[in-house]
């Protein structure tokens, strides 16, 4: 514990003496480790350790949020008393009764990165870097990235909430660049989870190399992206930045109760396609998104958003749930003990169908298959999105064709998830960083093959020809 | 806070921890920041919330036999500076030896105004009533501005402090503000979103009648919009697209991704990379640029850089590193997003040089094409193939003039092609943070519509 329950008591109790109802303190201690490599050599390797505490007093719908890294008793209670103050209103002595809330799964880190030693991450992205190049001889550069973090945290509220816990996430990425002399592209792979270094037990670094290498060297060849409105069948390998994009950020609470999302007032409403069930999981072990405890204190949990094409419910953080009279989701995350908890995604997926995933490519006359996704963007309040196509391909006459480049796909939520026809059994997992108010957070996303029979595709008129 | 003699403490032990972590030979740089920030956010005239923070932290380098490592705490005591210290020498045995790796020594730095005390001296309810207006302004504009997103006001005050083992030991303290507005314009079953924002290192500049009058505008403006098919014409960049566009291309005129290939410009100085009408800059020690410093990251001078000068490529910006490995000069672009990083090279205040036409001129020309406002998936784009392609926000031109706004089209091309084709220039540069750019016309490109 990184302070004595007598002590956070303490600091709640004065944060309280201005006026709020409701304090809250985040103490954070993040030890983090990366290494990097470019241009064939080990250029960076950091190790670093950020420490702090986050306080806030809310009251009514207001909130007053003041963060230090100045850890001293004196030092937070005195962060502790100005915020209470600015909280304004007439004070109050809180009865704070512990309570030590229970995780609704649990997690062993098999093997935990701060004790496998340095030179064994350094030879894992020197492997890596090698695999990639190796690939072919067009490959001009490489990139690999390793990262591990060993966050500890202690969250108390006046509610008495009190949890300690320890996240561990270890994330590895892997850049190559491709050139023919005339045009560059670029192939770019993942992976990474809420656990040790048995990441990479599963995830093999010179597989995911080679991956990334071949993806760059295809996109070589691949022709420039036609434009306009065409079918389009998302591979479940391709990742869920669409599902994340197209309506996980209009379903966080706090969009919908500020009347920020499409997706606002229509609980119980047909949303999408029957087929479509979209479902929010902080429970899948060793995923990116994954948590045992939110940044609230609150165990994480399952959540199924959107059931057979019909909303069920929006993800909530405290403040967003207390607006309404019910429990959080578990869904307040923040970036670190400098950001107030906000309504965030976990692991975000759309569930797997029926339909066998060969068959859907199979009866597609003509289209777009997106075989990996890269980013995306929202604009919540009326739905329009777009994410990026990092490897694509024409569908012609039902055969995968050519390879395409440059793509982007455009859309609005709710008119593309009412479009879905087919929904595979398949399943494939992605994993990111999620910015919503300059916050980034791990998530997870994931989807099976889909077809969507209308979409605009944002690419290169043909007749430009190449340069 | 006194700055004056926090800076002086912050630059005695930064200079204090380079003497421990540079025994026995190595080379170490120590940088500190410390800072204190204030940010307020309004929703329907009420502080919805008010985050006051204050934060430090020290990032250290050490070079042992052109070996790097580093390491950063934000704990200051004894033992973890101690640690802190172990740690980076321990991390540099681990990297690839670069004889380029070094530390550059102390220079001559300019005097720059940053400080503008009436953004320490204003009381809070003020920045609160700051706020308060730009919303009221927005609501006054058009009764159709219905749901306010988000409407802040934000000041920073810091201190920065870097010494080094060949004798640099430099420190500055400075301050800014900014205020934004994001509304959502609604109109029956639709609606749309406009901002407004200024950033500025004074004060008195941040109006708030401007900034909040254009959120609306921007948000109804976008109202009724009607799909167009898919086709080629001209497009026409507001200032703030045009600084988006900008911020892709402004890592590949780093020189890092030129040494390491990754860049669209390498090989191509004295080379036309663009229209001849444009001229981009780099400048460190720009009057009221928000990122101007005396120096950069590793205690470099700061200066002004031509980059693109009648559309040819003139250089690129540098680090120590980049430059002992070029035989140059750094740059004075040792640039540090915090005190977590080591400096990468990174631009200060890069901007589009103004041309002559006003922006209404730019309209006027063009019978039949696109007027962009904003993009959504920038961030998409792949600055190392130069791709792109964005969802975007605009009004359509018919005949010299606004026929209405457009929805669910998308831009599409290279940044190259982008470049060379910009026939012309407006007159009205504007900053958005530390890029700035006017409006842009570009001859053709391929808008993917129905």
């Amino acid at each position: 514990m990184l302070f004595a329950p007598d002590d956070l008591k303490a600091i709640l109790e004065a944060a309280l003496e201005g006026g709020g109802d409701f304090a809250e303190i985040f103490l954070e201690r993040r030890r983090t480790t990366g290494i990097s490599c470019e241009d064939n050599k080990i250029e960076r390797v950091h190790s670093g350790l950020d420490q702090g505490a986050g306080i806030r007093v809310i009251r009514g719908d207001n909130t007053v949020y003041g963060y230090t890294n100045d850890l001293t008793r004196e030092s937070l209670l005195e962060t502790a008393r100005e915020v209470g103050k600015a909280a304004g209103g007439r004070g109050t002595k809180p009865e704070i009764r512990w309570q030590q809330p229970q995780p609704n799964w649990d997690f062993q880190v098999k093997k935990r990165p701060d004790q496998v030693p340095i030179e064994e991450k350094v030879a894992l992205v020197r492997r890596a870097n090698e695999a990639a190049r190796a690939v072919d001889t067009r490959i001009v550069q490489v990139s690999v990235a390793y990262g591990d973090v060993i966050q500890e945290v202690t969250i108390a509220n006046s509610d008495g909430v009190l949890v300690e816990d320890e996240r561990i996430r270890c994330r590895f990425m892997v850049n190559a660049v491709a050139s023919d002399g005339r045009i560059i592209q670029t192939g770019y792979e993942s992976a990474g989870g809420l656990m040790g270094f048995e990441l990479f037990e599963e995830n093999d670094p010179v597989e995911l190399a080679r991956r990334a290498a071949g993806r760059a060297v295809r996109m070589l060849e691949a022709r420039p992206a036609p434009a306009g409105r065409m079918t389009v069948v998302m591979a479940g390998e391709a990742g869920g930045t669409m599902i994340h994009e197209a309506c996980g950020h209009g379903l966080e609470a706090d969009l919908v109760q500020k009347q920020l999302s499409v997706y606002a007032g229509k609980k119980g409403q047909q949303v999408a396609s029957p087929l479509i069930t979209v479902i929010d999981d902080a429970t899948i072990p060793g995923k990116y998104g994954s948590f045992r405890f939110d940044d609230e204190g609150q165990p994480g949990q399952r959540t199924v958003l959107i059931k057979d094409g019909i909303l069920q419910d929006y993800m909530y953080d405290y403040l967003t749930a207390r607006k309404e009279g019910r429990r959080s989701t578990g869904n307040g995350r923040r970036e670190s003990y400098k950001d107030r908890p906000i309504p965030r995604m976990t692991n975000t997926f759309i569930a797997p169908g029926r339909d066998d995933p060969q068959a859907i490519i199979r009866e597609t006359q003509k289209g777009l298959l997106v075989k990996r996704m890269g980013g995306g963007q929202v604009n919540t309040t009326n739905g329009d999105f777009v994410f990026d196509v990092a490897e694509g391909y024409l569908i012609e006459n039902g055969q995968i064709g050519p390879a395409v480049r440059g793509a982007t796909l455009t859309g609005n939520g709710p008119e593309v998830l009412r479009m879905v026809d087919r929904v595979g059994n398949d399943l494939g997992f992605s994993l990111g960083t999620c910015g919503k108010d300059g916050q980034g957070v791990p998530v997870g996303d994931a989807q099976p093959t889909i077809r969507i029979p209308e979409m605009v595709v944002g690419g290169i008129l043909e007749e430009e020809g190449e340069d | 806070m006194d700055y004056p003699a926090s800076a002086k403490k912050y630059l005695a032990l930064a200079q204090e921890v380079v003497e421990r972590a540079a025994r026995g030979g190595a080379e170490a740089e120590a940088y500190i920041i410390a800072g204190e920030d204030l940010n307020i956010e309004i929703r329907e005239q009420e502080v919805e919330a008010l985050t006051t923070a204050r934060e430090r932290g020290l990032g250290l380098r050490v070079i042992i036999d052109g070996r790097v490592g580093f390491a950063y705490t934000t704990d200051f005591s004894r033992s973890a500076l101690e640690e802190t210290a172990e740690q980076a020498r321990a991390n540099a045995a681990r990297a690839t030896p670069d004889e380029h790796n070094c530390l550059p020594p102390p220079e001559e730095y300019p005097h720059l105004d940053l400080f503008d005390p009436q953004i320490e001296d204003t009381p809070l309810k003020d920045k609160i009533e700051l706020a308060k207006e730009i919303e009221r302004q927005a609501r006054a504009a058009d009764g159709r501005v219905k749901i306010t997103e988000s409407c802040s006001y934000s000041d920073s005050r810091y201190i920065v402090a870097v010494a080094n083992s060949r004798g640099v030991g430099a420190t500055y303290y400075g301050a800014n503000c900014g205020a934004s507005i994001f509304v959502v314009a609604v109109e029956g079953e639709e609606s749309q979103t406009g901002f407004g924002l200024a950033y500025s290192l004074k004060m008195a500049d941040l109006d708030p009648a401007r900034i909040g009058r254009e959120g609306a505008a921007r948000a109804v403006r976008l109202l009724g919009g009607k799909r167009i098919p898919t086709q080629r014409a001209p497009v026409i960049f507001d200032p703030y697209v045009t600084v988006n566009f900008l911020g892709v291309i402004a890592p590949a005129l780093a020189a890092d991704a030129v040494q390491k290939g990754k860049s669209l410009f390498r090989g191509k100085v004295r080379e036309r990379v663009a229209s001849p009408v444009v001229n981009i800059i780099d400048d460190g020690r720009l009057a009221g640029g928000l990122a101007s410093a005396p120096f950069d990251g590793e205690g470099v001078p700061t200066q002004r850089t031509v980059l693109v000068e009648g559309g040819v490529l003139q250089g690129f910006l540098h680090n120590t590193y980049t430059a002992a490995r070029e035989g140059v000069r750094s740059t004075g672009n040792g640039a540090r997003g915090s005190f977590k990083a080591t400096p990468e090279v990174g631009t200060t205040n890069i901007y589009l040089e103004a041309g002559d036409r006003t922006p209404e001129e730019l309209v006027r020309e063009v019978s039949r094409g696109l007027y962009v406002t904003d993009v959504l998936g920038m961030h998409t784009a792949n600055p190392i193939s130069g791709d792109f392609s964005v969802g975007i926000m605009g009004l359509w031109i018919e005949h010299g003039e606004f026929a209405g706004p457009v929805r669910g089209v998308a831009i599409a091309g290279n940044i190259i092609e982008l470049l060379k084709s910009i026939e012309a220039v407006g007159s009205d540069l504007t900053f958005f943070g530390s890029t700035g750019a006017p409006s842009i016309r570009v001859a053709g490109m391929s808008i993917s519509g129905t």
